[in-house]
């Protein structure tokens, strides 16, 4: 479970994340969802330790983030991180290098997968394949939690298909799974947890399963709260 | 199978009323093995979670039923198999009463459409 308890983010006098808490289970799909400029990536930069906050705390399995828990988490940016010179092999192969939890296996599964060729150059991919290369480095880590921010964020409708499909496909059932969207629509029947937010607030948290229940979707409840 | 799922109503409910209709129309015949969940989760493209209650459900419902660490299998019980197609008539003869409530129409006046329109129908 990664628990987020009172986060506080402040850039200079301007506060990013009010007060937030929510928590997010393993083997569930948990999404942030917010307009954007909402703090949603700011949250997952706190997760990972790449943001200082001002106050506040965040627990990894009951523990804070430390080498250890950092090895169980994977974080995929919605800009790739790994140089755009590389070509897609040679990234896979500096991510091998780098992480004990790197599973060639599935990275070549993947690979085959996306119809991605190992020697084209990362620069050289449209904006559909530079996410489906960012989610394939994520996936083929072995890690229990999965943070991705904007999968879907800016591309092909395609695309969006076959990234919601090795979502599924790739993601095993005991994985922890954070995604951040201001776009629901793709994702809406893989997510377990909404989190909703607002300016740096919480406005609502629930069960997807829980609001259709109610004859409500998604956006239904979305509505509700973010549109005054 | 790339379905849609309506999106207003419980994913787990709809996974449950595609099979009652696959195990009435007798696509899946009883005592026939269910994909395990995963599997399911991959092909429905849902979450392994949501299929995981819709088996919980069916279970419940003795639609299927599982022993020690084998697959589910679809129930044997003819009780139960008339009880699904029962209760799938009356959800669509329901649907359709509620729609043609509205136009104000008599009995009498759909009765020889309905009719043409269930023998016409393969």
């Amino acid at each position: 479970m990664i628990e987020v308890k009172n986060v506080v983010k402040k850039y200079g006098r301007k506060s990013v994340l009010k007060d937030v808490s929510f928590t997010a289970q393993k083997g569930e799909v948990t999404c942030l969802i917010g307009i954007n400029g909402t703090g949603k990536t700011t949250i997952l930069n706190a997760i990972m330790n790449l943001v200082p906050i001002n106050s506040g705390e965040i627990l990894i399995d009951n523990q804070k983030l430390s080498k250890e828990s950092y090895e169980t988490v994977a974080f995929i940016p919605d800009t790739i991180i790994t140089m755009p010179s590389m070509t897609i092999g040679q990234a896979m192969t500096f991510m091998r290098d780098f992480y004990d939890s790197w599973n060639q296996e599935r990275a070549d599964e993947l690979l085959g997968f996306f119809r991605l060729k190992a020697e084209d150059k990362i620069s050289s991919l449209s904006k559909g394949n530079t996410a489906k290369v960012n989610i394939l480095l994520g996936l083929a880590l072995d890690v229990d939690y999965l943070l991705m921010d904007e999968p879907f964020s800016g591309i092909d409708v395609f695309s969006r298909e076959e990234i919601a499909n090795a979502f599924t496909d790739y993601l095993v059932e005991d994985k922890g799974v954070i995604i951040t969207t201001h776009e629901i629509g793709d994702v809406e029947h893989l997510i377990d947890h909404v989190v909703l937010i607002d300016e740096g607030t919480i406005v609502k948290s629930f069960a997807a399963e829980e609001a259709r229940e109610e004859g409500k979707s998604i956006v239904d409840i979305m509505r509700e709260v973010l549109v005054r | 199978m790339n379905q849609t799922f309506n999106k207003r109503e419980p994913v787990y409910v709809q996974v449950v009323r595609q099979f009652k209709e696959q195990v009435a129309s007798g696509e899946l015949l009883p005592g026939q093995e269910m994909p395990s969940r995963r599997e399911l989760a991959q092909k429905l493209k849902i979450n392994p979670n949501t299929v995981q209650r819709a088996y919980k459900e069916m279970e419940h419902e003795g639609l299927i039923y599982t022993e020690g660490n084998m697959p589910s299998k679809i129930t044997e019980d003819q009780k139960i198999l008339i009880k699904v197609k029962q209760e799938l008539v009356t959800e669509a003869v329901d649907a359709l009463v509620k729609a043609i409530k509205p136009i104000k129409v008599s009995f009498e006046e759909i009765e020889p459409l309905l009719k043409e329109r269930f023998m016409s129908e393969k």
